[in-house]
Formats: structure tokens, C-alpha cells, sequence
């Protein structure tokens, strides 16, 4: 019973992703478009630390690491190979693979989870740093310059899988969006699954889940690489999609801003992540529009009233307004029938 | 008495040191298959050390412990509940925000597919007689209940060697009750150690009792003869006067 309802609301939500990538195209202007595209290329990388946090337990504060990788990554082998389909598919393994590395020492280690937090951080500030100091012409890889703080310039733009034709706008809409909902029922199927339900009980007690015979540090370490995946692919489509990638995408910034959106949104689900993303983009992006107080300030407010007022995130909350709602709705009715 | 058969449980100089104290010193402790034995003594005695120890959620500073003729001292708790311990531990670990059901299908689904855990963890239900709270979160149960849950799911690992650390603690009557007939009805087909402070509960279910004192076994025997035994008092009344103080 609770199944079923669990997966109608999913492909409600798949449903309306669908509706989305058919309509929006055609109806929006190409400005609206190419906005909505970033916002569905951040709600992958906020997705990969939703997974992982919300389903497994672990926080991560350097997810940033694992986006300026994938674009670092599909950057220099696709401006290599001058395509996009082999780079984006080795992009994603190469991430998976250093999470995996990343993950064996930390999980392997026992780090606690507060040294795991210290340590993600860490990581990605030093390839941050690295990352900028790449600026002479030495630092080349095959014909792509790293280019230090300068960033990494042309990159080719996503052509149409096993195709040598650049998408258009629309089409690379098309394409993130499908890319979206392949990843959000992926990740539904995955938590339900066996070995979802035994990260999820990790999670809610690590002893326990040992004790019962499970070896979490295992089940930890597929979880993290799954994200670090994830994050990696959401870099690399952000690269394509700027065709431009600089050392700010390994930022601190742009750590805390994926987990402001998972919080914001609500951690334990998956769409919750998403419509953070979009709510605080679009608020920061009209905030800019307006002159009259830095926006940053508004922006911050807004964290601070949404921390204190809606502590579980958006999509939590307004699940349980709704359910409150009806219920107040259904009961005078009830009554009047008696 | 038949003859001994080979211990399915058998520690050896078995010690547990943190920084200077020695929580466990020096125990040999052994117990053949089929076996149900108390540890009883005085909080602070070592006994849910001594379980830390044969789980590997602490790493024995040194000694020996054999389960079933293999060492597995400092060995991965995983492991080491792969080869066939199950415990209940002091403090219940539960997961807290999932259903009873479902804590008890994890359990069930590390050794069965999916259709077999469900049979398993049904069965479970019925033998601690809790299907009623089958679907309740178990954060929101009552201990006592939060105990049998915990206990289903620790048999429905199918352990042979099960260890339970305090299950009375919290339960009163008819629910105590039904948890010492399951205790009971598991002897002989499984090896039991339970921890208890209960006496009634101990008289319930055990002839052996082993007792813990200072980290070290102090006198092993019958139930009877170890409840009559005075320094045995003397000891659980010390606890009792300290307790109290």
C-alpha cells in the first residue's frame, strides 16, 4: 500500500519532468531555455549530494570537488577526441573511480563523520588551489591548457550522442532534462532496492546495521562513488554547457551552495534538492536584477527565515501542510454528514 | 553428564584494557552448543565488554577468543555475525525512524532473497507475539516492546550463538513472561548467553550462571548454589548500597 503510493508520487513528479522537456522548448524564449538548462545541470549535481547524504548518511562538503572534476575531466579528453559522448561516459567513470579512492581511505579509515566532512573539504580546496596554479603553457594536457585561473576555454558543446552534430539549444534542454529523469527514477529504484534499504539503515544506526551482519564501510563507499559519479557528470555538463570551464566550479561556494539546496529543499528526498535549486537560483537571479540592497544580504535572510522556520526543508514541510490541510478539509464535512 | 563436546564458545586469557583500567582480565570462558548460561555481577563488572569483545565492536587487547574452533578475536563485527553471533546489545540499537517490520526484514535479508525474508520476518512477528506493532515506527514504542523487536531481530540473523545483553530490562508481567519462554524454547538448538540483573527472570530460564566481578569470572555453577552463595550477595548487595547512594 505505502509502495504504491510511494511510486505514484514518483511518476508524478517523472511526468511533469516529461511535460517539461517536451513543452518547454517551444513555449519559452531561448534566454528562458538556456536559464533552465543550468538549473537542471545544478539539480544533478544537488541530486548527487542529496543521494548520498539523505540515503546514506554521509556529508560531504567538498561535493564541489567532484563538479570541478567532471569539468575539468570532460574538458581535456573531449577538446582531445573533439567529441562529446566517449568523454562525458569516461568523465563519469573517472569520477566514480576517484570517489572510490577518495571513499576506500575515509570509509576503510573509519574516519568519523565529522573528520569525513573536514577531509572532503580539504580535498577539494587543494585541487582548488592546484587547479590555479596551472597557468602557464606547461600545464597541457594533449592539446587541451589548463590555463590556471584563466579557466579552460572552447569546449565543445554536447553533440548528439554518437554524432558528430552540435545540439541546439532546445536539444541540449531536451537531452539534460531526459538526463534528469533517467537520474531521479535511477536513484528511486536504487533506494528502493536492497542495497537502498541497507544504506538507508546505516544511516539510521551504524552499529546496528554491523551487527546485523552488513559490512557498511562497503556499502558507504558505492554510495559516496555513486555520488561523486553523479557530481562528476553534472561538471561535465556544465562545461559543455558554458563551453568554458574556470577553478571557481572547485570553489567553496559551490560546496555550500549544493548544500544549501539539499537543506533548503529537504534532506531525505529527492525532489525536495531539486526545487531548492531552482527556488534559489531564481531568487538570486532576480535579486540581482534589483539594485536597491545587496542581494547576497536578501539571500541570507531568506536562509536564516527558511533554517528557522521550515527546519526539515521546502518539499517536508509543505507535505505536511498539505496533509494537515486536507484533513482539516475533510473533516467539517464528515461531521456535517453525521 | 554426557561427555563434553567440543565448546562452541571458548575464550582464553581473554583482556580488555582502557588506558589503565581492565575492564576484562584475564577470562576463560567456555560453553558448549546448545548451552544456555547468565552472566550476572554488578554494573561495571565487564560483561557488556566481554560482549563487545566476542562481537569485534572492541578489539581484545589480548588473548584469544575461538568460536566454533576459529579465532576470531579483533575480527570485523561483520564477520564475525556472518560466522553466527547474534546480540540484542544493553542499549537497544534500533533504527529508529523505520517500522518494526521493517528492522526485522533487514535483519531477515542479509541471509534470504527478498520473498524468504518476508516469510522469515512474519515468523519472527508471530514468535514474539508482536504483529500488532508490525507497522509502527519504532521510535515511538515503548521499551519493553522496542526489546522484542530488537530480539526478533536478532533471530531472524538465525545466529547460533546468541547473545543478550539486559532483555528484561523495561518489562513487566505478562510481556517478561513471554519473553522467557522464547529464551527458553531457543536452548538446545541455539547457544544462549544472557546478561541479567533480574533474578526471577534468571531462576526463569537458567541452570548455569556464570559471575562477573571486577572484569574477571568470580564463581561459575548452578543457579541455586550461586543465589545461596554469600559473597555472591555480598557483592550484588555492595551494588545495591551503591546504587542507592
Amino acid at each position: 500500500m505505502a509502495a504504491l503510493g510511494y511510486w505514484r508520487g514518483v511518476a508524478l513528479v517523472a511526468a511533469i519532468f516529461l511535460a517539461i522537456l517536451l513543452f518547454v522548448p517551444a513555449w519559452f524564449d531561448l534566454f528562458e531555455v538556456l536559464q533552465m538548462t543550468q538549473y537542471i545541470v545544478l539539480a544533478i549535481y544537488a541530486l548527487s549530494l542529496a543521494y548520498i547524504w539523505g540515503f546514506g548518511g554521509i556529508v560531504s562538503f567538498g561535493q564541489a570537488g567532484f563538479f570541478g572534476l567532471g569539468g575539468y575531466a570532460f574538458a581535456v579528453i573531449s577538446i582531445n577526441m573533439g567529441e562529446t559522448t566517449v568523454p562525458f561516459l569516461l568523465t563519469i567513470a573517472l569520477c566514480f573511480s576517484f570517489a572510490a579512492v577518495l571513499g576506500y581511505f575515509m570509509f576503510y579509515g573509519r574516519l568519523s563523520d565529522v573528520y569525513l566532512g573536514v577531509v572532503t573539504l580539504v580535498v577539494t580546496l587543494i585541487m582548488w588551489k592546484l587547479i590555479n596554479h596551472t597557468a602557464g603553457p606547461e600545464y597541457a594536457i594533449g592539446k587541451a591548457r589548463l590555463g590556471g585561473f584563466n579557466g579552460i576555454p572552447s569546449i565543445p558543446i554536447m553533440r548528439v550522442p554518437f554524432t558528430d552534430r552540435e545540439m541546439d539549444p532546445g536539444e541540449m534542454f531536451q537531452y539534460f532534462m531526459g538526463l534528469l529523469i533517467f537520474v531521479y527514477l535511477g536513484l528511486h529504484v536504487l533506494i528502493r532496492s536492497k542495497f537502498g534499504r541497507i544504506a538507508i539503515s546505516i544511516r539510521e544506526n551504524e552499529v546496528r546495521t554491523s551487527l546485523l551482519g552488513y559490512d557498511i564501510r562497503r556499502y558507504k563507499l558505492m554510495v559516496f562513488s555513486i555520488g561523486g559519479a553523479l557530481g562528476g557528470a553534472s561538471g561535465a555538463m556544465w562545461a559543455t554547457y558554458q563551453t568554458f570551464i574556470d577553478p571557481n566550479s572547485f570553489s567553496l561556494e559551490m560546496s555550500a551552495k549544493c548544500l544549501i539546496w539539499v537543506m533548503a529543499g529537504g534532506v531525505g528526498t529527492l525532489i525536495g534538492p531539486i526545487v531548492g535549486v531552482v527556488a534559489l537560483q531564481y531568487l538570486s537571479l532576480k535579486l540581482g536584477e534589483t539594485a536597491f540592497i545587496n542581494n547576497l544580504v536578501i539571500l541570507g535572510i531568506i536562509l536564516v527565515l527558511l533554517v528557522l522556520l521550515m527546519p526539515r526543508g521546502i518539499v517536508p514541510t509543505l507535505h505536511d501542510w498539505l496533509r494537515k490541510g486536507l484533513a482539516l478539509v475533510r473533516q467539517p464535512s464528515r461531521e456535517g454528514a453525521q | 553428564m554426557s561427555p563434553a563436546p567440543e565448546p562452541i564458545l571458548a575464550t582464553s586469557s581473554l583482556t580488555m584494557r582502557f588506558g589503565g583500567v581492565v575492564a576484562v582480565d584475564n577470562v576463560d570462558f567456555s560453553m558448549s552448543q546448545g548451552e544456555l548460561r547468565c552472566l550476572i555481577g554488578p554494573n561495571g563488572a565487564g560483561k557488556s565488554t566481554f560482549f563487545k569483545c566476542l562481537t569485534g565492536q572492541l578489539r581484545p587487547s589480548s588473548g584469544s577468543i575461538l568460536f566454533d574452533g576459529d579465532e576470531i578475536g579483533g575480527r570485523q563485527t561483520h564477520e564475525i555475525v556472518a560466522r553466527g553471533i547474534g546480540i540484542k546489545t544493553q542499549v537497544p540499537n534500533l533504527f529508529e525512524g523505520l517500522s518494526a517490520y521493517e528492522n526485522i526484514n533487514l535483519a531477515a535479508s542479509r541471509r534470504n532473497p527478498a520473498d524468504a525474508a518476508a516469510r522469515v520476518a512474519d515468523d519472527m512477528l508471530e514468535l514474539m507475539q508482536i504483529a500488532e506493532i508490525a507497522a509502527s515506527t519504532v521510535g515511538t514504542l515503548a521499551h519493553g516492546q522496542r526489546q522484542l523487536v530488537e530480539l526478533a531481530m536478532v533471530l531472524a540473523g538465525q545466529p547460533r550463538l546468541v547473545l543478550l545483553d539486559e532483555p528484561a530490562a523495561g518489562m513487566a508481567g505478562e510481556e517478561r513472561a513471554r519473553l522467557a519462554s522464547v529464551v527458553r524454547s531457543l536452548a538446545g538448538d541455539n547457544t544462549l548467553i544472557v546478561v541479567e540483573h533480574d533474578m526471577d527472570f534468571i531462576k526463569d530460564i537458567a541452570s548455569t550462571v556464570t559471575v562477573f566481578h571486577r572484569g574477571r569470572i568470580f564463581i561459575e555453577g548452578h543457579v541455586e548454589e550461586i543465589m545461596a552463595h554469600s559473597e555472591v550477595q555480598e557483592i550484588y548487595l555492595g551494588k545495591e548500597t551503591n546504587a542507592a547512594a
